[in-house]
């Protein structure tokens, strides 16, 4: 206990060391620390806005529905929910006809009976304005705007739905949760659950969907982790399907996706940044301290109770840094509504949190004290005959103390990015790829010793001769320095990247003329009459498309009805199985569709379907499986010869299932059409369709479109601006790195002006070699950078991961540059000194 | 029992494809007590020797016996534990830590020998060496002098039997050479410490009870009465 007692005394008594490079010390900590927490705190809160805009798409949290009464072991899960907090909406969805009892007309609709508290989140827009829960009743209903004006039924009208008659109690503009056009059958009718029973829909062959929606309450926690919890206690029903809001709606689901993991990769990558910040600031200081290291070794400190002194010095700082940092970073998400208020609404920001800051602080001294480690361990290298001979050579290396601090390292490595990304098996990817890059870089560091050791030097320019010998001195630091450089190029280079391509996904998924109005139950012979009339009405990006509904019989040779019964984990796989389904056929692939396996129409001797990918795995079909179909009727073999990735950010037409062109064209189908039409023209156009084609429903999605847009929109800024940010902090820390190199070479510089060299002759000397390290680690860490960005846009965010890999020579030169530059600047103040000032010491 | 022994000492260094003996084979004996100069020219191996018998190196061949221990194969940590307590030194360049005051600077070896009434003590000496006003100056404060008598005050801090001088004086003027000289005389005299100091003054060497003399790594020759 004596020894800790002294080892603390004399860590204390080190802080005392220059006041400059304490503040120096403390601000590259709290930059580092900054970067971990300030970045963690913003990905948390631009997850928070993105959860609430898709909670206001599908106007809750969660949405549980099967077509079958729900279990009771989910009925009594779902009653402690709602004992602990939760909201809870019982829904009933049918197709039924709507007539006008006034005019006759009628249509199919899609029927939405809800309990009170729908919606949830998000606004329904009616017409004239008011709340469900205050219009609906038994005797009254709320219906779409496109169907009031196709069957000519107006507000206080009277509309028959099944067996029972009701009066319009209002237009819906807009309402949270549809955004399927494509798979929808009809406009929207909202009843009550009591007029719903009146309606009396229940009867033999009827498609009932009963489910409810739910709210959850803060402590629940995000509402995916919560479902897969609920799903577990109900013992995995069959039959049911559970979706949260970030699952339930294709079009933003991708797109927060792939935010979501882009705002992980930004998370790991500032822990690497803060990391890199401090270890060289730990082996810059380290350097000056040899001298007292030694003194302390004379008096008999164990290399143990040296390391201890420095390590805890660092701790007290990294705590202190730490702390700031992650004071300043939990403002961050603060000031950011304001500056942008666009990315984080101001209601959304997650403010003062302290529990969030002591993770930033623990996380920070984790992350100091680890990268310092290698650093630190150089005390042991110390020989305490130092202090009688100034160029006494250092110990040998120890190889039991540099494998100790490089596993202490990965292991903490392993723990921040557990903590920071929060899942094991990521964290241990990321670690395995920080030790192969320190190897690379190590091994480039090496080399670029070893060339420079071997290179003939006579036939260099004088200036290269010095500048290329100063990289093969002995002690030259050249391994720290490409190490750090290079790291701190992989991040930013990487987030540069990767966030370019991200963000230009995210805004090019939604095409100026994505279709804001879709027309259903089109007939052939109408076709030319719709094209007319959008042309008139100045419509652009029409699409009409074959559509033929049809049941899944078998696949492969096995029934259906067997494929689903041995189904496990329940709803989603059987849903999609036994649910009608919707096919097409085309002879192009859209551009919003990518073949992911397969070739798109590869064998002219069979009859060929392609599947959206994630339908695939639903049911449980892959490439060169046989799917058999009843097509109202008649059976139809077609055998899967492609996998596509959709992208149904692009609101177009778009289905799970597309057959080759001939192979249906006999089949009984109806023609799906979508046409972007002016906003001050979509009146018109539904007012003439309904006049000229009356069985033509049709949707308005523009208000939905726009809501996708800016949720779209809202994730691009989100991308651009963290990745921006952690790129930045990046350069800074970059900037400090090679500065911090320079900082020891005053003594160096007086020599050189000693032996005769002009300042300007040192500078161009020294600019040299800090240029050849930087080349080296740039272009180094540029491959890595180039490496990940490839890895992680191809393969975590199914992006197209084309890299240009001249980034690489090109960030080798901007690494020189910035190094030499930085460099030079540190060096300012010893290139001024006169050479006698800086000898005698 | 020898204070601190040497036989056949060999040091020599690697200096790329070329190894350098500095030192080619010492032997020598001090008695407890005994204050020994080392004197030679510039690379005769002074400095070498010196380090090698403190144990602050680690000798090619040969031991050394310190206190009829040998040290010479000791691991580092063996090796500083070795030094806290039983050995003191005092270098030219006073090799004080420029963060610590005068006082804490003298505290540092008391504390990790965990002597009780380390402060008190720490103080006396101070005061002994007549620094007593200046207890809280930091290093960069106090003149040359000033700093080898802090220096002198932690070296003898921890009662050590042996104390190891690198040219105490050498930074010093002849005057203050003068008066660190005589204090180190008077603080060892009252202790019976043994010395062991490098020179490459006469002056200072003749007030030794031996003087080994060294040249190119070897012993010349020894003057005085004594152990050999």
């Amino acid at each position: 206990m004596r020894g800790v007692g002294v080892v603390l005394r004399a860590a204390r008594r080190e802080s005392r060391g220059a006041r400059g490079r304490l503040v120096f010390f403390t601000g590259c900590l709290a930059l580092g620390a900054m970067a971990v927490v300030g970045v963690a705190g913003l990905v948390d809160s631009v997850r928070a806005a993105i959860a609430l805009q898709s909670q206001e798409l599908l106007g809750a949290d969660v949405w549980i529905r099967s077509r079958r009464a729900l279990p009771e072991e989910l009925e009594r899960e779902l009653a402690a929910a709602r004992a602990a907090g939760a909201r809870q909406a019982d829904v009933r969805l049918a197709q039924t006809m709507a007539r006008a009892t006034a005019t006759d007309a009628s249509r199919l609709v899609e029927l939405k009976a809800v309990g009170p508290g729908f919606p949830f989140h998000g606004t329904l827009v009616l017409e004239p304005p008011g709340t469900l829960d205050a219009l609906l009743d038994p005797e009254r209903v709320v219906i779409a705007a496109e169907l009031a004006s196709a069957i000519g039924a107006q507000v206080g009208d009277e509309v028959a739905l099944g067996a029972a008659r009701f009066t319009v109690a209002a237009l819906v503009l807009d309402e949270p949760g549809r955004l399927d056009p494509t798979f929808t059958a009809g406009p929207r009718v909202f009843s009550s659950l009591e007029g719903f029973e009146r309606m009396q829909l229940g009867g033999i062959g009827s498609r009932i969907t009963q489910g409810v929606l739910l709210a959850l309450p803060p402590e629940a926690g995000p509402a995916a982790a919560w479902v897969e919890g609920l799903r577990e206690r109900a013992g995995d029903p069959r039959d049911v399907r559970f979706d949260s809001h970030d699952e339930a709606q294709p079009q933003v689901r991708r797109a927060a996706r792939r935010v979501e993991r882009f705002l992980g990769l930004v998370a790991l990558l500032s822990l690497i940044l803060g990391g890199v910040g401090v270890a060289e600031i730990v082996r810059a200081w380290i350097g000056t301290r040899v001298q007292s290291v030694a003194v302390l070794r004379v008096l008999g400190f164990t290399p143990r109770q040296v390391l201890a002194i420095f390590a805890g010095h660092v701790v007290a700082l990294a705590v202190a840094g730490s702390a700031v940092g992650a004071v300043l970073g939990s403002f961050l998400p603060l000031f950011v509504p304001r500056l942008l208020p666009e990315l984080l609404p101001a209601g959304l920001v997650i403010g003062w949190a302290p529990l969030s800051i002591l993770r930033g602080v623990g996380l920070g001294t984790l992350v100091a004290l680890a990268f310092s480690l290698p650093a630190l361990s150089a005390v042991w290298r110390v020989a305490p005959v130092r202090v009688l001979r100034h160029e006494a050579e250092p110990l040998p290396p120890r190889r039991a103390v540099t494998l100790a601090a490089l596993a202490l390292l990965l292991a903490a490595v392993y723990v921040a990015a557990w903590v920071q990304g929060g899942e094991a098996d990521e964290a241990g990817w990321f670690t395995l790829g920080t030790l192969a890059l320190f190897g690379l870089l190590a091994g480039g560091a090496r080399g670029l010793t070893k060339l420079a050791a071997v290179l003939p030097r006579r036939r260099l320019a004088p200036l290269l001769v010095q500048g290329v010998a100063a990289l093969a001195r002995p002690g030259a630091g050249v391994l720290g320095a490409v190490v750090a450089l290079g790291l701190g190029t992989l991040v930013v280079l990487t987030l540069v990247l990767v966030r370019g391509r991200l963000a230009e996904r995210l805004s090019s998924a939604l095409p100026i003329g994505g279709a804001s109005v879709f027309f259903l139950d089109l007939q052939s012979d109408q076709r030319a009459e719709l094209e007319r009339i959008l042309a008139e009405e100045q419509a652009s990006s029409v699409r009409i498309v074959p559509l033929a509904t049809a049941r899944l019989a078998a696949i492969d040779g096995v029934p259906i009805e067997a494929l689903a019964e041995r189904r496990d984990g329940g709803g989603r796989g059987r849903w999609a199985l036994t649910r009608e389904q919707r096919i097409t056929w085309q002879a192009e692939l859209t551009p919003d569709n990518r073949i992911v396996a397969g070739e798109w129409w590869s064998d002219p001797a069979r009859l060929e379907v392609s599947l959206e990918e994630d339908f695939a795995e639903d049911i449980g079909a892959a490439l060169g499986s046989t799917l058999r179909f009843d097509l109202q009727g008649v059976p139809i073999e077609l055998l899967v010869t492609s996998l596509r990735q959709v992208e149904w950010e692009s609101f177009g037409i778009n289905f799970f299932l597309v057959a080759e062109p001939g192979a249906l064209d006999e089949a009984p189908h109806s023609l799906l059409a979508a046409a972007d039409v002016p906003r001050e023209r979509e009146q018109r156009v539904q007012d003439r369709v309904s006049a000229t084609l009356s069985n033509v429903t049709v949707i308005r999605v523009r208000a939905i479109l726009d809501k996708v847009r800016h949720v779209l929109a809202r994730a691009g800024l989100a991308v651009e601006v963290l990745g921006a940010f952690t790129a930045l902090v990046g350069l800074v820390l970059l900037a400090g790195v090679a500065s911090l190199g320079a900082a020891r070479r005053t003594r160096e510089a007086a020599l050189w002006k000693v032996l005769g060299q002009t300042r300007a002759g040192v500078a161009r000397l020294f600019g040299l070699e800090f240029a050849l390290q930087g080349f080296v680690a740039g272009f180094l860490g540029a491959l890595g950078a180039c490496t990940l960005a490839w890895a992680f846009l191809e393969h975590v965010l199914e992006l197209d991961g084309a890299i240009p890999w001249w980034t690489a020579p090109l960030a080798g030169l901007a690494a020189a540059l910035l190094s030499a530059l930085c460099g030079l600047a540190a060096c300012a103040r010893a290139l001024a000194v006169r050479p006698i000032e800086s000898l005698r010491g | 029992m020898n204070a601190l022994e040497c036989r056949a000492l060999v040091k020599e260094l690697q200096s790329g494809p070329h190894t350098l003996r500095v030192l080619a084979g010492i032997d020598l004996a001090v008695a407890p007590g005994e204050f020994v100069a080392i004197l030679g020219p510039s690379g005769s191996g002074k400095t070498t020797l010196l380090g090698l018998l403190a144990g602050l190196d680690r000798p090619s061949a040969g031991e050394v016996h310190l206190e009829g221990r040998r040290i010479d194969a000791l691991s580092e940590d063996e090796l500083a534990r070795l030094r806290r307590g039983r050995v003191g030194f005092v270098f030219q360049s006073f090799q004080l830590l420029a963060n610590l005051t005068a006082l804490e600077n003298v505290l540092l070896p008391l504390e990790l020998a965990g002597v009780s009434r380390a402060k008190e003590k720490a103080e006396e000496l101070l005061a002994e060496v007549g620094l007593g006003e200046r207890l809280h100056h930091y290093p960069p404060q106090l003149s040359g002098g000033e700093q080898q008598r802090v220096a002198l005050a932690r070296a003898f801090a921890g009662e050590p039997g042996v104390l190891f001088a690198d040219e105490p004086t050498g930074n010093l003027d002849a005057e203050t050479g003068a008066r660190i000289l005589a204090l180190i005389e008077r603080l060892r005299e009252k202790r019976g410490t043994t010395l062991v100091l490098v020179t490459h003054d006469p002056e200072v060497a003749g007030k030794a009870d031996r003087r080994v003399h060294l040249r190119a790594g070897k012993v010349e020759r020894i003057e005085g009465a004594g152990v050999a």
